[in-house]
């Protein structure tokens, strides 16, 4: 980490950002002294300093994560003909998936994907918060218990929820017969719409408990005159939700619907895992079209394509994201 | 309705919700194979039974999927924690022109869905000729984690008090004097919390990991068990221990996290 020429210059002496206490409660003058002295060098020595320290950061985002991206943006002006080396055919992908009827479904299906998964997630994440706000016996356990979901492999989750909804065999269908509330098996997977609802309860499965908690952090910051005010004001429980709750928290809700959203439009594997896009085009969204375009068939332009159609809503949810989280730490 | 009665019902829904599938996972892993196939009493395992876990060991690559998820998840963690740890430093206590700036373009870049980058990085592995290696994913993992970790850190860096360091300083210590002795025992609950948190994020990683990887003695757990589903048939009891199995390094992690994960709740203290 930047050993050499740094430690070398020894004697870092204090900087001009030392706090009065410090200097109350140092004896030795020395240092003090050397420290004026030093001033000029150690300013460019924590530079040096962090620059040396950034470095490795730096070369990974240039590296594996700039270069790649910028790289890929080319790819997608480009196309490649077995044999020959790819050439250069301007918006020709995006012109070609625009026209495609299975792309505009790949799309939509994205879109629904998306904003089913979080808008179930918020409600039950406000539910989730709710319920547990007041102290009940055993919060601690149960928000431990509630939050399992968000740690276990989404791997495994999207493969336990196929083996849930297995037509046949699987929990739900089976329980539900058993219960006597349907005649037949759902075909959960196989139905199109069914598999697209399928789809996206093992997403909001998978994340309800971390919007739960996230909403749960902030609610317990409100003051609790707040709600002692408005009870003997006659506010009924429903009543103090609605207007202390759930408007001190909006921020919160607004920043984790935000990040969610940019992974969900672009997540991969519960549908991935689940459907394979299926049936037909049902299930398939931005990446797992990607995949199938890229990996699959080879059609390296045409699937980068297909993924830079969700990069401006990404690019401007983490515009939002990061000037909402980038003002938050640079106030504290 | 009555508040409490609400209360309790929506957390008696929600124990259920999570606590049914979870039950689902470990009873079908204690059923025979011809419980399940001839779905015979689903709801409890009769007889119960061992097999599916032995069968993993013993005619299965399970454990070689299990040593290369570990080797692959330990290794750039470490490397993430080295690199992101240096980088948090210099962001929180050092200035330097640019800071500001870079660390918007950290937060950017633990941003960018990997749904997103998968066919970039690919591309960019296969051609500096390096793919289908645990490497690849070693090396890939940390364009996730560094900036996660760097993130995290920042805060964990930002609450011990400057004035700790700086009464090193005035004594003579030198920066990195001061960094080894004074910041990095402070900060190490973090970096320890950073560090599972990492592991849990390659434990579980699976796109990059079906997409780099082609030679199946280096598949990483999540896409060996993705591939015990052959076209529409699978394996349920021996893929449901396989789960289990999986599932298992993290809750455990998690168990020791949950203090810092519910207290110390930043937002998008994980991706998902």
């Amino acid at each position: 980490m930047g050993q050499g020429p740094v430690s070398g210059a020894g004697g870092g002496a204090a900087g001009p950002r030392q706090s009065p206490l410090v200097l109350a409660r140092s004896t030795d003058a020395a240092p003090r002294a050397r420290g004026l002295a030093w001033h000029r060098v150690n300013r460019v020595q924590e530079r040096l300093l962090a620059y040396a320290l950034i470095l490795p950061v730096a070369l990974l985002i240039a590296g594996l994560i700039a270069y790649p991206f910028f790289n890929a943006i080319w790819l997608s002006l480009t196309e490649k003909m077995v044999g020959y080396p790819a050439h250069f055919v301007g918006l020709k992908n995006y012109v070609t998936l625009w026209d495609s009827a299975r792309f505009r479904i790949v799309a939509w299906n994205s879109v629904v994907y998306t904003v089913g998964s979080i808008g179930a997630k918020v409600v039950i994440g406000l539910a989730m918060a709710a319920a547990l706000q007041k102290a009940v016996r055993g919060t601690q356990f149960l928000r431990g218990f509630l939050l399992l979901p968000w740690v276990i492999p989404t791997v495994v989750i999207a493969l336990t929820w196929r083996w849930l909804l297995d037509l046949y065999r699987g929990l739900v269908n089976v329980s539900l017969l058993d219960l006597g509330i349907i005649k037949a098996g759902f075909h959960w997977l196989g139905n199109p719409d069914l598999a697209m609802l399928s789809v996206i309860i093992a997403n909001v499965w998978r994340g309800f408990p971390f919007f739960g908690v996230s909403f749960l952090a902030a609610m317990q910051t409100v003051p609790q005159d707040l709600y002692d005010a408005a009870s003997v004001d006659g506010a009924s429980a429903w009543q103090q939700f609605w207007r202390i709750s759930l408007p001190s928290i909006k921020g919160v809700v607004a920043i984790v619907t935000l990040l969610s959203t940019i992974w969900t439009l672009n997540d991969f594997n519960i549908v991935y895992i689940m459907t394979r896009g299926g049936p037909g085009a049902a299930t398939h969204i931005f990446a797992t079209y990607s995949y199938e375009l890229g990996i699959q068939s080879q059609r390296w332009g045409m699937a980068m394509a297909a993924s830079m159609y969700s990069l401006p809503v990404i690019a401007l949810l983490i515009v939002f994201v990061v000037r909402y989280l980038h003002r938050d730490e640079v106030a504290s | 309705m009555n508040v409490r009665i609400f209360r309790w019902l929506v957390v008696a829904v929600l124990l259920l919700l999570v606590a049914v599938p979870l039950y689902w996972i470990l009873a079908t892993s204690f059923k025979t194979g011809r419980q399940i196939l001839m779905s015979e009493g689903v709801y409890f395992p009769r007889p119960f039974t061992l097999e599916n876990y032995l069968y993993l060991f013993e005619e299965t690559r399970f454990a070689l999927w299990l040593r290369n998820s570990a080797v692959t998840a330990i290794a750039s963690t470490l490397i993430s924690l080295a690199i992101g740890s240096a980088g948090a430093y210099a962001l929180t206590r050092l200035r330097f022109p640019g800071r500001r700036s870079f660390g918007a373009l950290v937060l950017i870049t633990y941003l960018v869905p990997p749904g997103l980058m998968f066919i970039p990085l690919y591309r960019t592995f296969i051609q500096i000729g390096y793919t289908n290696s645990l490497g690849t994913l070693i090396i890939a993992y940390p364009t996730f984690l560094v900036p996660f970790v760097t993130w995290l850190l920042m805060g964990f860096f930002r609450s011990i008090p400057r004035e700790l360091e700086e009464a090193a300083l005035v004594d003579g210590a030198t920066r990195l004097q001061t960094l080894r002795r004074i910041v990095l025992p402070l900060a190490a609950p973090g970096l320890l919390a950073a560090g599972l948190f990492c592991f849990t994020l390659s434990w579980n990683e699976f796109l990059y990991a079906l997409i780099f990887i082609a030679d199946d003695n280096l598949r990483t757990l999540p896409v060996g068990l993705s591939e015990f589903v052959v076209s529409d048939f699978a394996f349920w009891g021996q893929l449901m221990a396989a789960a289990a199995l999986a599932s298992l390094p993290v809750v455990l992690v998690y168990i020791y996290l949950h203090k810092y994960m519910v207290s110390g709740l930043t937002a998008g203290a994980v991706k998902g």
